[in-house]
């Protein structure tokens, strides 16, 4: 039967392949809105305790929980229609997601408390609005790095 | 190093679209498959069932709450058939050359 192949079915055959197991891959990439969304939902809840008055500290809780539920609870049940298969991500990608998270806390509590040592008013929404902007700037790009290796890694390699 | 060995089964362009899929995931959701490479339900069924017979895949069938849910797996006899097979492929392609590389 291969022997029938001719180079270019098979040619095709392997760009099918590429295409199909990109599709997987795809879907395990968090959307740029989420980002955006959860930086807001953090400057929000920042801003609310901020103000010390106990029923916009109230609202501003109230909103971050249903906000983070809603917004992560969309992106977890689109990845739950398939799992990723964990060798495609290998130990590269994991390292990139656990650098991410501490650069973007570590960034944020350094900046939270260096205004605050300085005398600089609100210091806790500074240093979540610079969290805000890591993710919102750093989120895609992280998306971006992980779906570039996951495409290399995958059966058949990159293009 | 995979020894290249062409597969018919997984061949067809279906049941490649499916193995495609599936050899990106741990596991799949049926709707997920369904959608993805566009068939009916019972044309799925009908392709997960000849995988399944050939030992290539493992369905699974469970309950999230009351509402049934399916999902499918490659195996590793099916996953090693798979890189055996994209391997006989990458070989009829450099035997030719360049020319044929898809865009």
């Amino acid at each position: 039967m291969s022997e029938q192949v001719r180079p270019d079915e098979a040619a095709k055959a392997l760009a099918q392949i590429r295409d199909r197991q990109e599709q997987v891959i795809n879907v395990t990439v968090v959307p740029v809105w989420y980002w955006w969304a959860v930086g807001a939902l953090m400057v929000g809840f920042a801003a609310a305790v901020d103000t010390r008055r106990p029923a916009v500290v109230g609202v501003g809780i109230g909103v971050f929980v249903i906000g983070i539920l809603a917004c992560t609870g969309w992106v977890v049940r689109r990845a739950l229609q398939v799992q990723v298969r964990g060798g495609l991500l290998g130990a590269g990608g994991i390292l990139l997601i656990l650098g991410f998270v501490a650069v973007v806390v570590g960034a944020s509590l350094a900046v939270a408390f260096s205004l605050q040592a300085a005398g600089v008013p609100g210091p806790a929404l500074a240093g979540n609005a610079f969290g805000a902007a890591c993710l919102v700037v750093g989120g895609p790009l992280l998306m971006g790095a992980l779906r570039r290796i996951m495409l290399a890694n995958r059966t058949g390699g990159t293009r | 190093m995979i020894k290249p060995r062409f597969d018919e089964l997984i061949h067809a362009p279906t049941r490649l679209a499916i193995v495609s899929l599936l050899a990106a995931s741990e596991w799949a959701e049926f709707k997920f498959v369904r959608d993805s490479v566009g068939l009916s339900d019972s044309a799925l069924s009908k392709q997960l069932t000849t995988l399944e017979e050939a030992g290539y895949v493992e369905i699974r069938k469970g309950f999230v709450g009351k509402r049934p849910r399916t999902s499918a797996k490659l195996t590793s006899v099916g996953r090693a058939a798979f890189e055996q097979h994209v391997v006989a492929l990458q070989e009829i392609v450099s035997k030719a050359g360049a020319s044929v590389l898809p865009r």
